[in-house]
This record gives C-alpha cells, sequence and structure tokens, in this order.
C-alpha cells in the first residue's frame, strides 16, 4: 500500500521545520536562526531555548534580515532566515537576488502563511502567491514546498546538508497530515504517487496536494485513470519524472496554491513545450487576488477545489477524443 | 609612506578607468586614503590566504567606488596589477561592482546602495559567535544614507551591541544628481548614528593621522558600533577633478590622464 494517510489529521509545517532544525542542529554548530520579529510565528522556543547564542533579531525588517544573514553566511555559517514568505521573497527580493543568491551563499529561505492557504483570513498582504515565479528566476536559487508537517521536518534536514540558498514554503502551521512516517523526502525528485492509468496526470504542489490526491480517487471511480505526481522540489525541477509521466499520458492538470503564471503550471508547461507534447490546464489562482477567509473555502471559491480537478480532467478527456 | 601609496592608487585609478572606458573616478578619489589607511596600515589581512577565517574583513558599500578597492588589492599582493587594466571588461575577474567570487581579497558582493552595514553586522555577529577577534570595516557612501535599509541595520548592529563593526561615511556631501543637502536633505550624518547608540566621529577623511587616530579610537569600543564620519572631497587628488560632480561618471581622455599622472608624480 502506499504511504498516503487517511489525510483526517492536522499537524504544523511550522513546528516541524523547528523539529527539523532541532534535528540537525547538535551535530551542525554553524546551524543558526536569524529572526525579523518572528520567533513565535515560526514557533521557534525549543530552538532559542537551547541556542541563544545562534539565534539573531534584527526586528521587524527584512531586507536587513537577509542582508544580514548574507554576512553571516559569508563567514560560513549557514543561517535559515524565517518570517512570512511574502515579505523575504517580495520585500527583500533584492537581496535575496544579488546578496544570497548571486554570491551563491548558503542561507536558507524559510517562508510562513505561503499561498493563499497558509494566509488564509489574514488577506492578500499577509498571503503570497507570486514567489514560485519571482524565485524560479532568480539564477540558482532552490525551491521546496513540503507537502506537509512530515514532509517539511525532513525536507529542513535535507536542505541543511546542502550548500547555497533555497528556500522552503510552509504555511499557517493548520496543515493536512499527508504522508504517514515512513515517507521519505528525496530533493530534487518529482514522485508519482498513485498509477490508477495513463488518461491524464494530476500533478500537485504542496498541501494543496491533499485535493489532488481526492480528485484522483473520485475519477479513479468514475473509471477515469490518472497518474497522480507530487512535486515537491521546484527548482531543480525534476523533468525526466514529469516528462515520463507526459509521455505516457500526453494531458496533465497543474494543481497549485498560486498563481498560474509562473509557478508549477508554468514550469509543467516549459517541459511540454521543450520535451513532450500534452495538452495542459493549470489550476490556481488565476490572475487575480485573492480574500480573507477560511482556508478550506477559499480553495474551493478560487477554483481549486475538487469538483475543479475533476473538471480539468473530463475536458483533457473530451479533447483528446477529439483529435 | 601612506600618502605615496595614495598617489599611486590614483594613478592606478586613473589609468584604470581610462584604459576601460567606463567608471566612476569622482567616488573613487574621494575613498583612496580611506582605503589606503585600511589595507596598508590597518587591517590584519594576508593577501596569500585571502579566505584567512580570522582576517579583517571589508566592505565597499558604495561599489561605484572600486577602482581604488582594486589598486589597493593588487598593489597589496591579492592579485596581479596587470590585471587592473581589464576591469569591466569580459571575462574579467574585475567586475563593474565587486563581486566576492571573482576577485581575490573582495570579502562581499555589493553594489546596489546601502547593504554595506547590513551584511557587515552579520559578519561582525558572527565573528563573536565563533569568537574570532577580527573587525569588520565599511565604507558607505553619503547619499547612499538614503536607503532606507541602511536605518534598519543601525538600529540592528547597536541593539547587538556589534562593537567590531566599524563604518566610515565618505562624506563628499555630492551623489549622482546633485549636492546631497539639495537632493534628499540629509544634513547631520553623525546624529541619527548617535541616536541609534553608535559610537561617532568626525574626521578629515584625507588626512592620515586622523584616520588613524579614529580608528583606533573606534576599535577600543567594545559594545557600540562605530561610526566615523569622514570629511572627503569627490574626485580628491588631482585639481581638475577635485569637488565637480562632472567627474561622478566620466571617462579620462588621454590628455586629462597624462595631465593627472603628472601631477600625481608617476605613470
Amino acid at each position: 500500500m502506499d504511504k498516503i494517510t487517511a489525510m483526517d489529521k492536522i499537524a504544523s509545517t511550522r513546528e516541524a521545520f523547528i523539529a527539523g532544525l532541532m534535528d540537525v542542529a547538535p551535530n551542525d554548530p554553524k546551524i543558526c536562526l536569524v529572526s525579523a520579529d518572528s520567533l513565535k510565528a515560526a514557533r521557534a522556543t525549543p530552538f532559542v531555548e537551547k541556542y541563544p547564542e545562534r539565534c539573531f533579531e534584527v526586528g521587524i525588517c527584512e531586507q536587513n534580515a537577509v542582508a544580514f544573514s548574507a554576512g553571516l553566511a559569508s563567514t560560513g555559517l549557514k543561517p535559515f532566515f524565517n518570517t512570512y514568505a511574502g515579505f523575504i521573497t517580495m520585500r527583500a527580493c533584492e537581496q535575496v537576488r544579488s546578496f544570497v543568491a548571486y554570491p551563491h551563499l548558503n542561507v536558507k529561505l524559510v517562508g510562513l502563511n505561503g499561498g493563499i492557504y497558509g494566509g488564509e483570513r489574514e488577506g492578500v498582504t499577509h498571503m503570497v502567491f507570486e514567489e514560485f515565479g519571482i524565485l524560479r528566476s532568480i539564477a540558482g536559487m532552490e525551491i521546496v514546498v513540503p507537502a506537509d508537517a512530515g514532509q517539511a521536518r525532513k525536507a529542513t534536514r535535507a536542505l541543511a546538508q546542502r550548500e547555497g540558498p533555497a528556500y522552503m514554503r510552509l504555511g499557517s502551521g493548520r496543515e493536512p497530515v499527508i504522508f504517514d512516517d515512513s515517507m521519505d523526502f528525496e530533493f530534487g525528485q518529482a514522485r508519482v504517487l498513485r498509477e490508477y492509468g495513463t488518461d491524464a496526470a494530476i500533478i500537485a504542489i504542496g498541501p494543496i496536494l491533499k485535493r489532488a490526491i481526492i480528485a484522483a480517487e473520485t475519477l479513479a471511480k468514475e473509471g477515469i485513470k490518472t497518474t497522480l505526481v507530487e512535486v515537491h522540489t521546484l527548482k531543480p525541477l525534476d523533468k525526466d519524472t514529469i516528462a515520463g509521466v507526459l509521455r505516457k499520458t500526453r494531458a496533465a492538470v497543474t494543481l497549485e496554491d498560486h498563481n498560474i503564471n509562473g509557478g508549477l503550471g508554468s514550469a509543467v508547461a516549459e517541459v511540454i513545450a521543450e520535451r513532450e507534447p500534452a495538452t495542459l490546464i493549470r489550476l490556481g489562482l488565476q490572475d487575480v487576488f485573492a480574500e480573507s477567509g477560511d482556508a478550506e473555502l477559499l480553495f474551493d471559491h478560487f477554483g481549486m477545489g475538487v469538483p475543479h480537478v475533476c473538471d480539468a480532467v473530463r475536458q483533457l478527456l473530451a479533447r483528446k477524443r477529439k483529435t | 609612506m601612506l600618502t605615496e601609496k595614495a598617489r599611486q592608487l590614483r594613478r592606478d585609478v586613473f589609468t584604470m578607468i581610462h584604459k576601460c572606458g567606463d567608471g566612476h573616478p569622482g567616488a573613487a578619489l574621494s575613498i583612496t586614503d580611506l582605503i589606503t589607511a585600511l589595507y596598508f596600515h590597518v587591517m590584519r589581512v594576508d593577501p596569500k590566504n585571502p579566505d584567512w577565517p580570522a582576517r579583517d574583513r571589508f566592505i565597499l558599500s558604495k561599489g561605484h567606488g572600486c577602482p581604488s578597492y582594486y589598486a589597493a588589492l593588487a598593489r597589496r599582493g591579492f592579485f596581479p596589477v596587470d590585471w587592473l587594466p581589464t576591469l569591466r571588461k569580459l571575462g574579467s575577474p574585475l567586475q563593474g561592482h565587486p563581486v566576492m567570487k571573482k576577485t581575490p581579497g573582495v570579502d562581499m558582493t555589493t553594489g546596489s546602495l546601502g547593504h554595506g552595514i547590513p551584511i557587515g553586522a552579520g559578519m561582525a555577529a558572527a565573528g563573536r559567535l565563533a569568537k574570532l577577534d577580527y573587525f569588520v570595516y565599511v565604507i558607505t557612501g553619503d547619499g547612499e544614507l538614503n536607503e532606507g535599509i541602511v536605518w534598519e541595520a543601525v538600529q540592528s548592529a547597536a541593539h547587538m551591541k556589534l562593537g567590531r563593526l566599524i563604518a566610515f561615511v565618505d562624506n563628499n556631501g555630492w551623489q549622482s544628481g546633485g549636492v546631497i543637502k539639495d537632493v534628499s536633505g540629509l544634513k547631520d550624518i553623525a546624529a541619527p548614528f548617535a541616536a541609534f547608540g553608535w559610537h561617532t566621529q568626525e574626521i578629515d577623511g584625507h588626512n592620515f593621522d586622523q584616520i588613524l587616530g579614529s580608528i583606533e579610537k573606534a576599535q577600543t569600543e567594545t559594545e557600540r558600533p562605530s561610526v566615523i564620519v569622514a570629511h572627503t572631497i569627490k574626485g580628491k587628488g588631482i585639481p581638475f577633478t577635485e569637488n565637480d560632480n562632472a567627474w561622478h561618471k566620466r571617462v579620462p581622455t588621454q590628455e586629462e590622464l597624462a595631465a593627472a599622472l603628472n601631477y600625481l608624480g608617476g605613470s
């Protein structure tokens, strides 16, 4: 049986990040934490209490925090800077690009409140659904989006072992548990989670994967047989795995908690254009701003519900039949 | 000795910009004496081991002044002097603004203004964590202080008690578009630093006794970061470039180069 749980539990990707940091910190004195008054949001108390000298609080100033982190990293330290994702990737975008990515410094950027699911009731200023596109266009920047807390903990450990700049998107702290503990995290690898058949591929990233799983199950009951793929490392993208699936399905639906421009859907479109021709429907925010609300209701409202995924697959099948 | 070294660096700067056909002579010449003092008297560095962990760090926050910086690094032995004329050319290790992983001795990539103090604060904090006694020196422009990130870092560096962070402000009074007091209104530079809790000094940035004295004094501060507001002359050292903002970004002609070298006593 696969490693997908009943998905009826909740666990915090934020706490998982700190747990992952606590896993690696004892054996790696170079790991440290930079905060822009974000220790509380990051649930960082365990790390702060155990390693007070390795915590650097700069106050509410994300540009300064990224530049400061670059200074730390230039001496060989491995700073993890953690605050709301939009403030890192938009407000401090230039610092990320010119002083972390360009000198290829070992700064790990950990963004909270990623997507509308992570920002939910806070509203648009505290959500971010543009950062995949922003960061994907910065040379050498690695982008990881764990689907749940267990994966976030393992992704943190994986990133701590890697040299160079990276970004990890986390959520609100109320993410569904998708995988059981035995699910590994192998940086850079997309994975086929379910292979019902080759009618279409459903490719998803982040906690919204839960909906892709349910959609694939629903479709299977109707006799529509999809291949379900999880992409947790958006950059570098595992083009071979994605191309291999597209070669069989020639149709794909992407599902992401992000603007459809610039993120997973765009990345898959590039693979389609360059490697394996296929029809594609990109699900995500359709180039609009979201709004406050309950996280699950927001997904449904903005076209990222299970029925939307199922409808998109049916549309692709209808197109296939026409050709 | 420092005076002669500074003259040599100024000759290098003017020659370099003439040969590459691009650059900022005015901004490079106003910091030449500060850089000379740092690299030829003050800083603990080893040109044969540019990444030595215990070395003093330097960040040229006003990265466009890099011809002086490159000249100092070359003359100090970090790389061959014959690299200097390759400035800004394709394939050169000497980029238009400093790049840490291309040029031996450059401790941090800079260029986009405002980043020397925040990055220097990170280096100083890392030194404290590692129990290393190095100092971090920064040269920032005065116009550059318009950038908000400077003041974010001024606040946090003071709060963190980063006493080994020493920043010079190259106070030549000019920014790209004209006189600072007209363009952006910045007046008393030391006062806002002092208000955030920094140790402040004001010196003549072309007087080596004052430069060295102010650094010695700043080094005795164990908790307060230090700012040394250095009153400088943009284009200093060559009579026809001094205090003329036309030389902010201008390439000397063959005749101007010859006149400058003649004045600076060498080639």
